[in-house]
């Protein structure tokens, strides 16, 4: 009721609170990291300055990476965008794929796992223990989805452009250790941390209390890159110590280097388990938050079980096949050499799933609001 | 040599989603219905087996189940008072003209259906509730009652592609009209010439100096609701313009049934302008619908102050003795 005297008594208060959420431009921190590679690049001498406005602006805002990535570099994306392009059936082919392949992600897999995760993270304590688990999944599994389609769609719509943008992701949850998982998800950030700050603050070429002090700093500054708040910060802190600990411990066990199928299995679960708890640091709105769905998760019972529809099992399954069908592939040249019934299974598979058992509930990209 | 091969793969791909429809349609449509789309089969079964179908919103039903004497519905009641016709309902909370339209467009041609009475509520015609919340999923809700196939209606959805501004968006572009829109109805002058303006002057000082809050954040909302002026302009005249037109292609009788406001309230918080405003809203509505053949019932200022069951907000859910009084009006206009 106070609330509503204020905004009423206030109304100027209200337009400018809605001013600076829609001065904001959405995916602002994506083309920052790009102009301040672009800036860095020149200061160092890596790269030449551009000296056409229109033309440093034509790498700024192009369309489909600006809000979600993958994070281009100059000299990568320059060389593409002024050159002339014909219009290739190939690139036609490929960028359907990709798109195909990234709408599925998007519509089918994050869309609907994004349901479930939001059940369990609104009211954790009404969940059992199970439920609470599979919930935590769920998120990993949409914020997965949900990224890794945009950057296929961006890559995508791209191709159709004649312009090749860099692979953000490769099968990412299929990554042995923490830091097989780092070279396989979000990839342009992970180069982008590393060339401009791992590699300035000093790299590996420094002692080994410095080396560790150095990787701390970058998972940090990447937690806190995605938000002001200690839960993305904790969240950059359990990816930097885990990190820290496969290396020390290298010697004993090293699970990503391994020739051995099951311990590079095992490494995958152990992997699989670390990374979907760092998500609830994530996906929490604040300690609290996390500390309440990690209790519930250890609740042997509760009033509440998640039920999951029998199509979405269903689509989930086919996500996991194309994920450990794609194993260090993309999408596009993995179907480019299958013959025209395999790949018109395929697409007809995915086109079955995009159109009967996409999530109608409004999931907006998650990285939308970084 | 390849656009032809293109045209080939587009054509494959039509097929494989008209198939696609198929499946669907026969496996998936009616549970998913049920869930985002309620009252359209509703309206299908109704359209069979009833003469007269009542569409309301949460004024047709009885929101106070202790002290009401009786729970029965404004269409309930308005069936009891002509039992040789049946008269059907379909009621959901929030619903306004713009989301009748799609359902009142699903009536099968040559249906029993042979007259339709549509409420109006005035407050569904101010910039609170054109820019509520509310509205991204009562327009996810008339995307599945729009007559296209299952598959795309779905894929529709799932792609966002209706209405779905985001409740920042609307909130901009409520505070926006209260802000700037300048009041004008008529020769009707205003002691405020904007909504902000209206409610930063509307205060209850009270003795000790400080203030009756609950009375003006009450007079607040009885401003945000009825300081508006209705044009032909609003866009949910425009859909009551639509329904119009729809009722006239399928020979259906259309009688809009507007709703009894608490103007006493209105008065005794805000003072006369604003009844004045809400008296120059009603002479509008009745005016240019009539003018168009509709038969309007007047039941503005029809209910008294105290058979509101909401007394600390603006809403139009009436007791038993309200909802009788607004069935009667439309059961008289019925018997004709």
């Amino acid at each position: 009721m106070m609330a509503n005297i204020y905004r009423a008594s206030h109304p100027v208060n209200g337009m400018i609170l809605n001013a600076v959420y829609f001065s904001i431009p959405v995916g602002i921190s994506f083309y920052t990291f790009q102009s301040l590679s672009y800036t860095f690049d020149v200061y160092y001498g890596r790269q030449k300055a551009e000296t056409s406005l229109p033309r440093y602006a034509a790498f700024v805002a192009y369309f489909p990476p600006l809000v979600a990535g993958p994070i281009e570099r100059f000299h990568h994306l320059s060389t593409q965008i002024f050159t002339f392009h014909k219009p290739l059936y190939k690139n036609f082919a490929d960028g359907f794929r990709l798109m195909l392949f990234g709408f599925f992600l998007k519509m089918c897999i994050a869309d609907n796992a994004g349901n479930y995760a939001d059940l369990v993270f609104t009211k954790p304590e009404d969940y059992a223990g199970g439920s609470v688990l599979l919930g935590m999944l769920m998120f990993g599994i949409q914020i997965y989805a949900d990224f890794s389609g945009y950057s296929l769609i961006a890559q995508g719509a791209s191709i159709w452009l004649g312009i090749h943008l860099i692979d953000n992701f490769r099968t990412p949850y299929l990554s042995a250790s923490v830091s097989e998982f780092w070279k396989r998800w979000h990839i342009s950030l992970t180069s982008w941390f590393k060339d401009y700050l791992y590699i300035p603050l000093g790299g590996n070429k420094v002692g080994i209390p410095r080396w560790a002090f150095n990787i701390l700093i970058v998972f940090l500054v990447s937690g806190f890159w995605h938000g002001a708040n200690y839960t993305f910060i904790a969240w950059g802190a359990i990816h930097g110590i885990t990190y820290l600990a496969e290396h020390f411990t290298r010697s004993y066990i090293n699970f990503s280097g391994s020739k051995i199928g099951l311990i590079r299995f095992i490494g995958g679960i152990k992997t699989f388990i670390l990374v979907n708890i760092a998500w609830v640091f994530f996906r929490a709105n604040n300690f609290e938050h996390a500390k309440t769905v990690f209790k519930a998760a250890i609740k042997p019972k509760g009033t509440g079980n998640l039920h999951i529809e029998m199509w979405v099992w269903f689509v989930l399954i086919v996500f996991i096949l194309a994920d450990i069908s794609l194993y260090n592939k993309r999408i596009d040249k993995f179907l480019g050499t299958k013959n025209i019934l395999i790949r018109w299974l395929v697409y007809s598979l995915l086109l079955a799933c995009i159109f009967m058992f996409s999530g109608t509930v409004k999931h907006p990209f998650v990285y939308f609001q970084f | 040599m390849e656009l032809k091969k293109i045209a080939i793969r587009l054509i494959a791909i039509a097929v494989i989603a008209y198939s696609l429809n198929s499946v669907f349609t026969r496996y998936f449509w009616e549970k998913e219905l049920t869930k985002e789309g309620p009252e359209l089969n509703k309206l299908l079964r109704l359209s069979d087996s009833c003469d007269i179908i009542y569409f309301g919103e949460s004024s047709n039903m009885s929101y106070d189940p202790v002290n009401d004497m009786i729970t029965t519905s404004i269409s309930g009641l308005i069936a009891a008072q002509i039992p040789n016709k049946v008269v059907g309902d379909v009621s959901h909370q929030a619903y306004h003209a713009g989301i009748y339209l799609p359902l009142i467009k699903r009536i099968p041609e040559g249906s029993r259906v042979k007259t339709i009475i549509v409420t109006l509520n005035l407050r569904t015609l101010d910039q609170a509730c054109i820019h509520s919340e509310l509205e991204t999923a009562l327009q996810k809700q008339a995307l599945y009652y729009s007559d296209q196939a299952p598959v795309w209606i779905h894929l529709r959805a799932a792609l966002n592609d209706y209405d779905n501004v985001s409740p920042h968006e609307r909130d901009f572009r409520m505070w926006k009209q209260w802000t700037n829109d300048t009041i004008k109805a008529g020769s009707l002058k205003f002691p405020y010439p904007t909504i902000k303006t209206w409610c930063e002057a509307t205060k209850f000082p009270l003795a000790d100096g400080t203030e009756d809050m609950p009375k003006r954040s009450l007079a607040d909302h009885y401003v945000k609701a009825y300081a508006f002026a209705v044009d032909s302009d609003n866009p949910r005249v425009k859909d009551l313009d639509e329904i119009v037109m729809e009722c006239r292609a399928k020979k259906i009788n259309l009688i809009f049934n507007l709703l009894a406001e608490n103007t006493q309230y209105a008065d005794s918080l805000v003072g006369k302008p604003l009844v004045d405003l809400m008296k120059y809203n009603r002479s509008f509505l009745v005016n240019y619908y009539k003018r168009n053949g509709v038969i309007v019932i007047d039941n503005l200022e029809g209910v008294a102050g105290k058979d509101y069951i909401d007394q600390n907000w603006t809403t139009e859910h009436y007791n038993y003795r309200g909802r009788k009084i607004i069935a009667d009006n439309a059961a008289e206009v019925l018997k004709y």
